[in-house]
C-alpha cells in the first residue's frame, strides 16, 4: 500500500483575506441564507465533485459572528493576503527546504457545500519539492500551499445546512507528502513529526481541530483514496488499515462479478408503494407523516456481494447506502439484509418476481417523498454498483469514529481551480526569503537533541515537548530557575488537560500565569501536586495565585495546624502504633495526605509523621 | 525546440501561445511541468505564469540559467463545450418575456487575459449561466449594448428605450434589462421618463458577484426580475435586486427613486427617501405601495433627451471660478447641495449670471433621503431669489436625468423648470412617512 499525508494546520495571524481576528464565537449576530450553483471554470468545464454537490440543491444558513465581516459574507471582495501567514508559508517553506514559487497566484478552488460562502476556497501554492526526514526516513514533500479555512457547520437539517462564519478565512497551512508513506503508523509519525515542526514556528492556532489531516490511501492494486478531516493523529493508523480492507474487499467483488459476467445496472428503479404500505420501521418508513413512494431496483449479478464477508466490517451495501445519504435519505435496504426491517420472505419473493430477477441478482429498496429525487438517487447507486464491476471508484471519504469512513463525494479534478482575479500575483524575491530564513526556529530534530543535552530531560519528555510545540514556553521557564522536569511535565500534561477541559473551552494557561504558580509554589504556598489545580482555577478566572489556591482548597494551612493536623492522626490512632511501631507510618501518611494533599509536600509530610510516631512511642500508652 | 542552459530563453517563452504544454526547468534544476497561461496584468517582470498539473497557477522568473522543453505540438486553449442548445420548442409570442442584455457584471465572466471581469457576448452565452431562467415561460433574450455601466451614456438609453418599445410591440408579456449596477439607477430613471406609458414591467436587474461564481446573486436576482416581468399588476419601470443578504427576498425598487448605496453588497440598492415599492420572494410578489397600473395600448417612447445638462456635487472649498467654467455651455444644471439644498454664498454671482443667460440652475440635496427646502435657512432664501429651482425629494441623479428630458422637449428655461418640478413617473413625493426611512 502507498499512502500520502495532507497536513492542515490553522495560523494564529490574522484572517487570510479580511482583518478579522482568527477567534471563534459563541455570538451569533445576524443569520442569512444562499445558494451556490456550479459554475464553469477557465475553459467552463464544470467539475464532477461541483456538480455532485449542486445537484443536491441545498439552503445554506450562515451565522454571522463578531469574528466576520463583509469579506466571509461574500459580499466584499478579498483584502490583501495576510503578510504575517504568507510569512509563516514561507518560513516552513524553507524549513522543508522547499522551492518556493517567484509570484504567488491566489487561486479558486470550487466547493459548493456551502461551507464556503462565494462557493469557492482561495488557495495558493507557495513551495514545492520539499522533504522531511522521520525516523530515519526521507519523505518528499509536494507541495506547502497557503489556504482559507472553511466555515463550520452547526446545524443540519433536511435540505439545510447552517454554517457559522468565525473559522471561515482562518489561514491554513497545508503540507502535502507524496505518495510515499508505507505503512498507517509511519503515516502518524508523519503526521506528528510535521505537526511538531509547525508548532515550532510558534505561530499557528492550539487545541481541537486547529490541525487536521487529510489522508490519500492506495492498497496494492487499488485506488487512490481522500480521507478528509481526520482531527486526531491516533485514528490515523485506524483509517489507512481500514482503508486498505475496504479496497480489497472491492478487489474481491469486482473479481467476482467480472466471473459472473455481470453489467452495468440500468438505474431503472419500479415504484413498488403497494407491496410496503405496512412498513412503519426502517429506511423505507414514512418519515414526517408524508406520503412517501418505495422504488425497487435490479442490481444483476450482485447477489451475496452487498453483505458483510465473515471478519470484515466493511460492505458493498453500505457503500451504495451512503450514495443515497449523501441526498439526504435515511438510507437503503438491499436484498442480502432481507427479510428483516419488518418485511417478510414473502415481500422479498414478489419484489424479485415484480424486479424479474435471476438468482444471482440483487436488489435495493428505497422511498421518499419526491419521485425526482428517488430516480436520482437510484441512478447515483446504479452508478456506483457499475463502478464496482470496474474496481475502486476514486472518491472523497469522510472519518467516522472508531476508523471507519463513509463516501463523501467525488474526487474533485483540476477543473474547479481558476484564478482569484481579485488578487494580484503576490512576487516573492530574495529579500522575502532572506527574512524567513532569519526567522527560521530550529527543526524539532535539532530541538530534541538541545533540550536533552541542556536541560538533561529524558527523551520522551522531549519528545512530547516539542510535539506540543512548548519548547520555546519551557525554555523560558525553566530559564527562570524553576525545576526543568516539573515544568516539562506541566507543559506536557496538565497544561493540555486544563485547556481540553470541557468547562473551560476557551481557557488559555499563560506563561505568566504558570510562573506564578510555579514561584508561589517554590515558596511554599502549597506543594508542587498542587499546581494544576492552581492552574485550572486561574484559567478558569481566579484573580490571582493567591484566590486560585483557596478556591482550589489549597491555602490557609498555617504551620501550626499542619502540626496539628499530623499530632491528631497519631492521637487517633494510638493503639496502632503501639502495636506495630514505624510500621504504623504507611497507613498513617495516608490519613494525613487525605486532608494535606497538594497543601503540603509528601517528603515534609513523612518527616512530620515520623517524627510524632516516634515521639507518641516514646510516651507512655494511656 | 529546447532553451539551453545559459541562455536567457525569455524572448522566446513570452510569445509562446496560451494552452501551450510545457516543461520548465528553473536554475536550480528543478522541473516544472504544466500549461502556459496568459501573462496576468499585474504579474511582475520576466515571469512565465503555468498552470501545473494540480490546477495550480505559480510565476516562474525566466533568466539565464531556466531552460524548457515543449511538451506537446502547441494547441490553443480547448474550444468551449458547446453550450446548451438554445433553440427552444416555439412558444407562444404573448407569454413571453424579452431579456434586454446590456453587459455588466450579470452578463460577465472571468476574463484570462487580463485578469478581470469582461461582458458576455451573446445569448446564448448568458442562457449558458443561466439555464432555468425560463421554468416558468419562454425567455427571449436580445443583446442591445456590450458595455459595462460606467461607459452607458445618455444616448444608450434613448437605444434602450427603442428596444423595450419594440419588445412590447412585438408582443412581450414584460421586459428585463440585465445591466451593470454602477449607473443601473440612472437608466432606470431615464426609461421611467422616456416610457410613460407601459403595458407591462420593465424590470432592471444587475449583480455584484459575477456569474461564474458559484455564489452570484445574478442567478437569484434574474429569477426574480423574470417571475415580476410576468406580473400583470404594473407597467412601470422598476429595478429588481437583492432586499439583504439573503438569496430569497428581492425588493422592487421605483426606477426614479432608486440608487446604488454600496459598493459591494448584493443589497446595494436602495430607494433612500420612500423605501421600495415592493418585493418578489419565493413565490410571490406583494406590495408596500400600489404600483402603477399597466397601459392600454401600445406604448411609445417620450424622447429626445438632450445631453446639455450637467451635475455638480457642492463641497466645502469649491471655488466659484471653477463651478461657472463648468455650468459653461451647458443649459441646465441640477446641484446637489448640502442639507436643504445649499450652497456656500459665494457661488451666488455665477448662479445669478447663468440664471440671466437661461441656463437652468435646480438644487437637489446629497443627502439623498429626504426633501430641499429653500424657506427655512437665509442662504436658501438668497438662492431662491437668485433664481434656483428646488426640486423637493428629487435624487440628485434622477434630477439630472429628468433635467436631460426636459431639456429634450422644451426649449425655453420656463419651460424647463415647469417639467422639472411636475410630478412624472412617481418621481416627487409631498408626503414622507416615517417608516419609509430606515
Amino acid at each position: 500500500m502507498k499512502a500520502g499525508l495532507e497536513v492542515h494546520q490553522q495560523l494564529r495571524t490574522g484572517k487570510l483575506f479580511c482583518r478579522c481576528p482568527c477567534e471563534f464565537s459563541e455570538t451569533v449576530t445576524g443569520t442569512f441564507v444562499r445558494r451556490l450553483i456550479a459554475a464553469g471554470g477557465e475553459d467552463r468545464s464544470i467539475d464532477p465533485a461541483a456538480r455532485f454537490q449542486a445537484s443536491r440543491d441545498l439552503l445554506f444558513r450562515y451565522e454571522v459572528t463578531p469574528s466576520s465581516c463583509l469579506v466571509e459574507a461574500d459580499e466584499e471582495p478579498p483584502r490583501p493576503l495576510d503578510p504575517e501567514a504568507l510569512e509563516t508559508a514561507l518560513i516552513v517553506s524553507r524549513m522543508l527546504g522547499a522551492r518556493v514559487v517567484d509570484e504567488i497566484e491566489v487561486m479558486r478552488k470550487i466547493v459548493v457545500d456551502g461551507s464556503n460562502t462565494s462557493g469557492f476556497q482561495r488557495t495558493a501554492l507557495i513551495a514545492v519539492d520539499g522533504a522531511l526526514e522521520v525516523d530515519g526516513r526521507r519523505i518528499p514533500i509536494d507541495s506547502i500551499s497557503l489556504e482559507e479555512d472553511a466555515a463550520r457547520k452547526t446545524a443540519e437539517a433536511p435540505g439545510e445546512v447552517t454554517y457559522r462564519l468565525d473559522r471561515l478565512g482562518i489561514p491554513l497551512l497545508e503540507i502535502a507528502t507524496a505518495p510515499q508513506i508505507t505503512s498507517g503508523r509511519e503515516a502518524r509519525a508523519v503526521a506528528e513529526e510535521i505537526g511538531a515542526l509547525l508548532r515550532a514556528t510558534d505561530r499557528v492556532r492550539r487545541g481541537i481541530g486547529s490541525i487536521r489531516e487529510d489522508l490519500n490511501v492506495s492498497a496494492e492494486g487499488g485506488r487512490r483514496i481522500e480521507i478528509k478531516g481526520v482531527q486526531e493523529l491516533r485514528w490515523i493508523e485506524q483509517y489507512v488499515e481500514t482503508e486498505v480492507e475496504r479496497q480489497q474487499l472491492l478487489l474481491g467483488i469486482r473479481d467476482t462479478l467480472r466471473s459472473r459476467g455481470a453489467t452495468a445496472p440500468s438505474g431503472a428503479a419500479a415504484v413498488l408503494t403497494d407491496l410496503f404500505e405496512s412498513v412503519m420501521e426502517g429506511p423505507l418508513a414514512p418519515r414526517g407523516g408524508r406520503a412517501r413512494l418505495v422504488f425497487g431496483m435490479a442490481l444483476p449479478g450482485f447477489g451475496g456481494l452487498l453483505k458483510s464477508p465473515p471478519g470484515s466490517s466493511e460492505r458493498l451495501g453500505r457503500e451504495l447506502a451512503d450514495h443515497a445519504r449523501a441526498f439526504g435519505l435515511a438510507g437503503i435496504l438491499h436484498s442480502d439484509e432481507l427479510p428483516g426491517y419488518g418485511i417478510d420472505r414473502d415481500r422479498v419473493t414478489q419484489v424479485r418476481s415484480r424486479l424479474k430477477l435471476a438468482p444471482d441478482d440483487a436488489f435495493v429498496l428505497l422511498a421518499d417523498t419526491s419521485e425526482a429525487r428517488a430516480r436520482a438517487v437510484a441512478q447515483s447507486i446504479a452508478q456506483r454498483a457499475a463502478q464496482a464491476i470496474e474496481g475502486i471508484p476514486g472518491e472523497t471519504r469522510d472519518p467516522l469514529p472508531e476508523g471507519r469512513t463513509r463516501y463523501s463525494r467525488p474526487i474533485p479534478g483540476r477543473h474547479r481551480m481558476y484564478p482569484e482575479t481579485d488578487i494580484p500575483p503576490i512576487p516573492i524575491d530574495v529579500a522575502d526569503l532572506a527574512r524567513a530564513d532569519a526567522l527560521r526556529p530550529e527543526r524539532p530534530s535539532e530541538l530534541r537533541g538541545r533540550l536533552a543535552r541542556e536541560y538533561g530531560l529524558p527523551n520522551d519528555l522531549v519528545r512530547q515537548l516539542v510535539a506540543a510545540g512548548e519548547a520555546s514556553r519551557f525554555e523560558l521557564l525553566a530559564k527562570r530557575g524553576h525545576t526543568a522536569t516539573l515544568v516539562a511535565r506541566l507543559l506536557t500534561q496538565d497544561v493540555p488537560s486544563i485547556e481540553g477541559d470541557p468547562a473551560s473551552t476557551t481557557v488559555e494557561v499563560t506563561t505568566d500565569a504558570l510562573d506564578a504558580v510555579l514561584r508561589a509554589s517554590e515558596r511554599g504556598t502549597f506543594a508542587k501536586e498542587g499546581i494544576p489545580a492552581v492552574l485550572r482555577e486561574l484559567a478558569l478566572g481566579a484573580r490571582d495565585v493567591a484566590t486560585a489556591a483557596e478556591r482550589a482548597g489549597l491555602s490557609g494551612l498555617s504551620d501550626d495546624e499542619f502540626e496539628g493536623i499530623v499530632r491528631e492522626v497519631v492521637e487517633r490512632n494510638r493503639a496502632l502504633v503501639h502495636e506495630r511501631g514505624t510500621e504504623a507510618f504507611q497507613p498513617l501518611m495516608g490519613d494525613v495526605m487525605k486532608v494535606v494533599r497538594g497543601r503540603r509536600d509528601g517528603q515534609e509530610v513523612a518527616q512530620r509523621l515520623r517524627r510524632a510516631i516516634e515521639r507518641a512511642r516514646s510516651e507512655p500508652s494511656a | 525546440m529546447t532553451g539551453s542552459r545559459g541562455e536567457d530563453p525569455w524572448e522566446q517563452l513570452r510569445s509562446l501561445p496560451k494552452g501551450q504544454d510545457i516543461e520548465v526547468t528553473d536554475a536550480e534544476g528543478r522541473r516544472w511541468v504544466g500549461t502556459v497561461i496568459p501573462h496576468h496584468e499585474f504579474s511582475g517582470d520576466r515571469i512565465l505564469q503555468i498552470k501545473l498539473e494540480s490546477g495550480y497557477n505559480v510565476g516562474l522568473r525566466i533568466g539565464p540559467g531556466v531552460s524548457y522543453r515543449l511538451r506537446s505540438p502547441s494547441r490553443s486553449t480547448p474550444p468551449p463545450p458547446e453550450p446548451p442548445s438554445t433553440d427552444r420548442p416555439a412558444a407562444p409570442e404573448r407569454e413571453s418575456v424579452t431579456l434586454l442584455t446590456t453587459g455588466g457584471t450579470i452578463a460577465s465572466r472571468v476574463d484570462y487575459e487580463t485578469g478581470g471581469v469582461r461582458p458576455v457576448k451573446t445569448e446564448s452565452e448568458l442562457l449558458e449561466f443561466y439555464p432555468d431562467l425560463d421554468a416558468d415561460g419562454p425567455v427571449h433574450a436580445l443583446p442591445v449594448l456590450d458595455r459595462l455601466s460606467e461607459n452607458i451614456v445618455p444616448e444608450d438609453w434613448a437605444v434602450l428605450a427603442e428596444a423595450v418599445r419594440g419588445s412590447f410591440a412585438a408582443g412581450s408579456r414584460g421586459v428585463v434589462i440585465a445591466h451593470g449596477t454602477d449607473t443601473l439607477g440612472f437608466t432606470a430613471a431615464a426609461l421611467a421618463y422616456l416610457l410613460p406609458r407601459l403595458p407591462g414591467p420593465v424590470a432592471l436587474v444587475g449583480a455584484q458577484r459575477s456569474p461564474d461564481r458559484p455564489s452570484s446573486d445574478g442567478r437569484s436576482n434574474l429569477q426574480a426580475a423574470v417571475r415580476l416581468a410576468r406580473s400583470r399588476e404594473l407597467g412601470e419601470v422598476v429595478v429588481v435586486m437583492h432586499a439583504g443578504l439573503s438569496d430569497d427576498r428581492f425588493a422592487i425598487h421605483r426606477g426614479t427613486r432608486v440608487r446604488k448605496m454600496h459598493s459591494t453588497r448584493r443589497d446595494a440598492f436602495r430607494s433612500p427617501t420612500d423605501g421600495p415599492l415592493g418585493y418578489v420572494d419565493a413565490n410571490t410578489v406583494h406590495w408596500v405601495r400600489p404600483p402603477r397600473a399597466p397601459h392600454h395600448g401600445p406604448p411609445t417612447v417620450d424622447g429626445p433627451l438632450d445631453p446639455s445638462g450637467a451635475l455638480l456635487w457642492f463641497y466645502p472649498g469649491l471655488s466659484p471660478t471653477r463651478a461657472e467654467a463648468f455650468v459653461q455651455g451647458h443649459r441646465g444644471i441640477v446641484l446637489a447641495g448640502t442639507g436643504l439644498g445649499h450652497i456656500a454664498e459665494s457661488h451666488l454671482d455665477w448662479i445669478r449670471r447663468a440664471v440671466d443667460r437661461g441656463t437652468v440652475v435646480a438644487m437637489t440635496t446629497q443627502c439623498l433621503a429626504g426633501a430641499v427646502d429653500p424657506y427655512v435657512y437665509a442662504t436658501g432664501r438668497d438662492l431662491v431669489r437668485a433664481g434656483v429651482t428646488y426640486l423637493g425629494d428629487l435624487l440628485p441623479e434622477t434630477a439630472y436625468v429628468k433635467l436631460l428630458w426636459a431639456l429634450g422637449h422644451e426649449h425655453a428655461a420656463e419651460g424647463v423648470r415647469k417639467r422639472l418640478l411636475t410630478p412624472t413617473a412617481d418621481d416627487l413625493s409631498e408626503r414622507r412617512r416615517p417608516e419609509e426611512f430606515e
